[in-house]
């Protein structure tokens, strides 16, 4: 039986995401050097485990990303880089990126000051719903962004977000969908359903 | 009735503001987190009517749509009246 929704488990925040390099020292200097993330923790190991894929020694290392996160890369020595491990160009596997938070217009603009002094390439500040942020790339061409909250998530966020994804889960089911537009109909009787229970709760 | 729903946040006030510049409609009165500006025929709102960037302007009508869009660029957006079912002609 599942839990009620106050005894599940809880997560903390994020401890740490990792990815595989092949670039071990441009790697460090970009984020130690360049970003300025303290290198926190290194693993050096053989391979283990894994003995049908013959897995290679590798080091482990951590870069601190603040608020107790790091961020870490795999090097797997004597490797080189499978082809479906290369960061596809396009649009969509920039979808697959680390955002860090920042806490003021002025430090976002203090970060693209600092990374466009190093000559990395960094885009305009990009002012989203909730959110604004530049976006650059790391030397393995992984996608990365700095980002500050414009304001905080409320209530009506989350209930719209509801919505959104209970039509866009419909839509998904019917195999065809297509456009924004069909969800954006689609959206209007879970909207209402929301406002509907929004009036029961107090009623006028 | 056709129109579509604005989120009462603050990113996507000015689309209210803006179809009421428009002079074709009707902006119902906060119901749960949502207004309704319900138009009759048409409605054309411009993005400069707003105070919306292009990645919150593309997202405009994320409250919900009851109606078609004729026209949606950078500038503007033109909706209208539809009675199409959402997942095209074959009665879905």
């Amino acid at each position: 039986m599942i839990k009620p929704l106050e005894l599940h488990p809880k997560l903390h925040g994020v401890d740490h995401t990792a990815r595989p390099t092949w670039k071990l020292r441009e790697t460090v200097h970009f984020y130690r050097d360049i970003l300025g993330l303290p290198l926190v923790h290194c693993i050096s190991a053989k391979g283990w485990g894994r003995e049908k894929e013959n897995h290679a020694d590798f080091l482990h290392f951590f870069f601190d990303s603040g608020n107790e996160s790091t961020i870490a890369f795999f090097f797997y020595i004597g490797t080189e880089q499978p082809p479906e491990l290369v960061v596809p160009k396009g649009y969509m596997a920039m979808a697959n990126h680390t955002a860090w938070r920042v806490e003021s217009e002025a430090e976002l603009l203090d970060w693209q000051r600092r990374l466009e002094s190093h000559g990395v390439k960094v885009s305009q500040f990009v002012r989203h719903e909730i959110i604004e942020s530049i976006y650059f790339r790391d030397p393995n061409w992984y996608p990365l962004e700095i980002t500050r909250s414009l304001r905080d998530v409320e209530e009506p966020d989350a209930v719209d977000a509801a919505a959104t994804i209970e039509a866009a889960i419909e839509l998904e089911d019917s195999g065809r969908w297509k456009t924004i537009e069909q969800l954006w109909r689609n959206k209007v009787k879970f909207v209402q359903a929301s406002q509907d229970r929004a009036q029961e709760k107090t009623p006028a | 009735m056709s129109g579509f729903y604005v989120l009462d946040v603050p990113e996507f006030s000015s689309l209210v503001d803006a179809a009421m510049k428009s002079g074709r409609c009707k902006v119902h009165p906060k119901r749960g987190y949502y207004q309704f500006v319900e138009f009759e025929n048409e409605i054309e709102i411009l993005r400069r009517d707003t105070s919306m960037n292009e990645a919150v302007w593309y997202g405009c009508l994320t409250g919900g749509l009851d109606g078609k869009i004729a026209h949606f660029d950078s500038d503007r957006l033109k909706l209208i009246a539809t009675n199409e079912p959402i997942l095209g002609l074959d009665g879905s």
